[in-house]
């Protein structure tokens, strides 16, 4: 799969030389691919302990924490991730998993302790928020950057400033979205979502980057939903990548039997 | 007998840990918590989050005051159809080869006019081999792929608690079992031995009536309704496999029909031996998910159908699919098909030949569930339809997640029928209305 990958690139890095007209294109192209890879893709698996602050408009709290678990079957490919939820109460216990797929939509399941059921659930709307967080499935997982047109807005000392066009907007709730990107880490730092009318919508901003083995890494960030102040934090502690994730953990097993070895 | 040995290990396994561990516990509290500096250095305004993986053991619940009304006249005692307290207590403990769950619900039920304990969990869950886990002791179990509709899982459930509007998960029953799953080359085989039979938690006329063919009316026996319990074995296997994303499973049962729905020569209703063998698949298809699913139950002790006081065999099919329609919004519906065996000779020796099931007793079901305001909103309809039996049965309900302590629902259990015998139409009286108010700790 690999080696599949390594030649689009190959390919796309000769098409950069031939065509040296599109050079801004193909630039966004590799700035969108690295950032992808920055913020996704970050060794061949990683674990890390999460959680959210979810705070509507009126200021009232909720809380999510749960341990990730994520395995790339190849880099800017397809991923397994599984999410175990130890808070609150009521979602204690509740497993989901994922196989993200670039070129399909991807699988999902859900474990309910209280019931020992496993439910398979639709790929769906990935634009629908993530455990009733201001994160969607989308914004955990990572967009595919396929569906989406990139302009390069402004090339700035230290940043990219990044427009993404849907080229299907009826699957999403905004207009456009604006990202800037750090030269140095390749992570968006921002992302601003516009309505037609050029108004934001929808803000995500980095609170925090760590760099962890390495590869620098989102500790904190916050998606903000502008039209009612209501927003949702998330922060990351014990992010290990290359931790050595075996392929059979990311199985129904895991839904019923965590793996507690890898969850510490 | 073997029923003691489980209850003795289980119980002996878990006093064992509590006892090695009570003083571990004592010392953990007093531990700094955790030194995590990213994780501290930002103020969440809750510390109790810092705390977490401190302690092996941990304890939760929840409390809950839970009121239903009937609609109609009933010829049960109480008005109410619910009215309760209840709290519920959790306590997990987890080592690296083992985890013990013990939890239980401590009730108030004025229905019934009773306080009593009733124990939900009670098992050691471990792993033998690198590819078999086991788990030991009262547990609840669940397989298949119908939503509401059960052919192939045939573990208890309690009917009871789902015409009375309690939360989905008292629709499963527990039940004291060993559950074995191997899990090899991708091929998941589960054992589930119950050594003494579970069967349904089904209507009595203690809280719900029910028709009777005798008297032709609803009738509500509650004590008086007498049967016959069965102290044998019964026994569960699933082997699955998922192939280019299509699940399939085989299911095999051993054992006893899981109602009432026979009737001994001294005129006692009992729960006659049956076997069951089917099969499922479930795959994703368009931006939905659809399942398929059949069941063969061989009524054992009615092989050629002709016995009037025993159930026939049935094959059990059902076909369903799930689609998010709109933005959170999903729909499912299902078609689902159950046919009597030896119809014939059903039809000879039925004495109540005005209210025989038809041999091919058709439902359908559909269920729409809208989530707004962040998820914490919740509206659910789901609807049973019977084109055979011209009967229906109707819940809806609204879930309101307050914040991650408190929540309140609502909703109904409305019965329609245009016959008095059929399967739900008898329940017209039992129709009800329901509210909760949970606070989770």
């Amino acid at each position: 799969m690999k080696n599949i990958f390594r030649k689009s690139t190959a390919i796309i890095t000769s098409l950069y030389f031939i065509a040296a007209s599109t050079y801004a294109t193909e630039s966004v192209k590799d700035i969108i691919q690295k950032s992808n890879l920055a913020s996704y893709y970050s060794g061949d698996d990683g674990s890390a302990q999460a959680r959210m602050v979810i705070v509507d408009a009126k200021g009232s709290k909720q809380m999510r924490q749960f341990t990730i678990l994520r395995k790339d079957q190849a880099d800017l490919g397809n991923q397994d991730m599984l999410v175990f939820f130890s808070r609150p109460t009521d979602v204690k216990g509740t497993v989901f998993r994922v196989t993200k797929k670039v070129k399909e939509d991807d699988d999902r399941w859900l474990y309910l302790p209280a019931l020992d059921l496993v439910k398979r659930i639709s790929a769906g709307d990935k634009r629908t928020s993530f455990v009733g967080a201001h994160f969607y499935y989308e914004d955990v997982s990572g967009r595919n950057p396929a569906e989406d047109n990139f302009t390069l807005l402004n090339d700035e000392t230290t940043s990219y400033l990044i427009k993404a066009e849907p080229k299907d907007p009826s699957t999403v709730e905004y207009a456009y979205y604006q990202m800037t990107i750090n030269k140095e880490t390749y992570l968006p730092m921002q992302a601003q979502y516009f309505d037609e009318q050029n108004k934001v919508i929808r803000e995500m901003q980095v609170l925090k980057v760590k760099i962890v083995q390495g590869f620098p890494t989102v500790t904190h960030a916050k998606i903000t939903q502008l039209s009612d102040g209501s927003y949702t934090e998330m922060q990351f502690r014990n992010v290990k990548y290359n931790v050595g994730l075996p392929d059979e953990i990311f199985s129904e097993r895991s839904l019923r039997t965590p793996p507690k070895k890898w969850l510490k | 007998m073997s029923k003691y040995i489980i209850k003795i290990i289980a119980f002996s396994a878990f006093t064992f840990v509590l006892f090695n561990n009570i003083n571990s516990v004592y010392a953990d509290s007093y531990l700094p918590s955790v030194q995590e500096d990213d994780w501290g250095d930002d103020d969440w305004g809750d510390d109790v989050w810092a705390d977490e993986a401190v302690s092996p053991w941990t304890l939760t619940g929840f409390t809950e005051a839970a009121y239903g009304q009937f609609l109609k006249n009933n010829v049960v005692k109480s008005s109410s159809s619910l009215s309760e307290l209840r709290t519920r207590i959790e306590l997990n403990y987890s080592h690296s080869s083992f985890e013990l769950t013990a939890s239980g619900d401590a009730i108030y039920d004025n229905v019934l006019e009773e306080k009593h304990w009733l124990t939900r969990e009670l098992n050691i869950e471990t792993s033998l081999f690198s590819n078999i886990d086991i788990k030991l002791g009262r547990q609840v179990l669940t397989w298949g792929t119908g939503d509401y509709v059960f052919l192939n899982d045939l573990f208890a459930k309690d009917w009871q608690s789902f015409f009375s509007g309690r939360h989905d998960e008292y629709l499963k029953a527990p039940s004291n079992s060993v559950r074995f799953t191997s899990y090899w080359r991708g091929v998941t085989f589960d054992i589930a031995w119950t050594p003494e039979f579970t069967p349904d938690k089904y209507l009595t006329g203690e809280r719900f009536s029910f028709y009777s063919p005798f008297t032709k009316n609803n009738i509500a026996p509650a004590e008086n309704f007498i049967v016959n319990q069965t102290n044998e074995a019964q026994w569960s296997a699933r082997l699955a496999t998922t192939i280019k994303g299509i699940e399939y499973t085989l299911y095999g049962y051993k054992g006893f029909w899981p109602t009432p729905v026979g009737i001994n020569p001294n005129g006692i209703a009992y729960f006659p031996m049956m076997n069951a063998f089917g099969a499922s698949v479930l795959t994703p298809m368009g931006n939905g998910i659809i399942n398929a699913e059949f069941s063969y139950y061989n009524s054992l002790e009615d092989r050629h159908g002709d016995k009037v006081n025993i159930a026939n065999s049935q094959i059990r099919a059902l076909v369903g699919y799930e689609q998010e329609i709109a933005k959170s919004l999903t729909l499912s519906l299902q078609y689902y098909l159950e046919q009597t065996q030896d119809y014939d000779s059903f039809t000879q020796t039925n004495i109540f030949k005005n209210e025989q099931v038809d041999e091919y007793r058709q439902l359908v079901t559909i269920r729409l569930r809208y989530s707004t305001l962040q998820q914490k909103l919740i509206y659910s309809f789901f609807a049973f339809y019977s084109p055979t039996d011209e009967d229906s049965y109707i819940k809806p309900s609204i879930d309101y997640r307050y914040d991650d302590n408190l929540s309140f629902s609502i909703g109904a259990n409305v019965f329609l029928g245009n016959k008095a015998h059929t399967f739900f139409g008898q329940h017209e009286s039992n129709s009800n209305v329901w509210l909760r108010a949970r606070f989770t700790f």
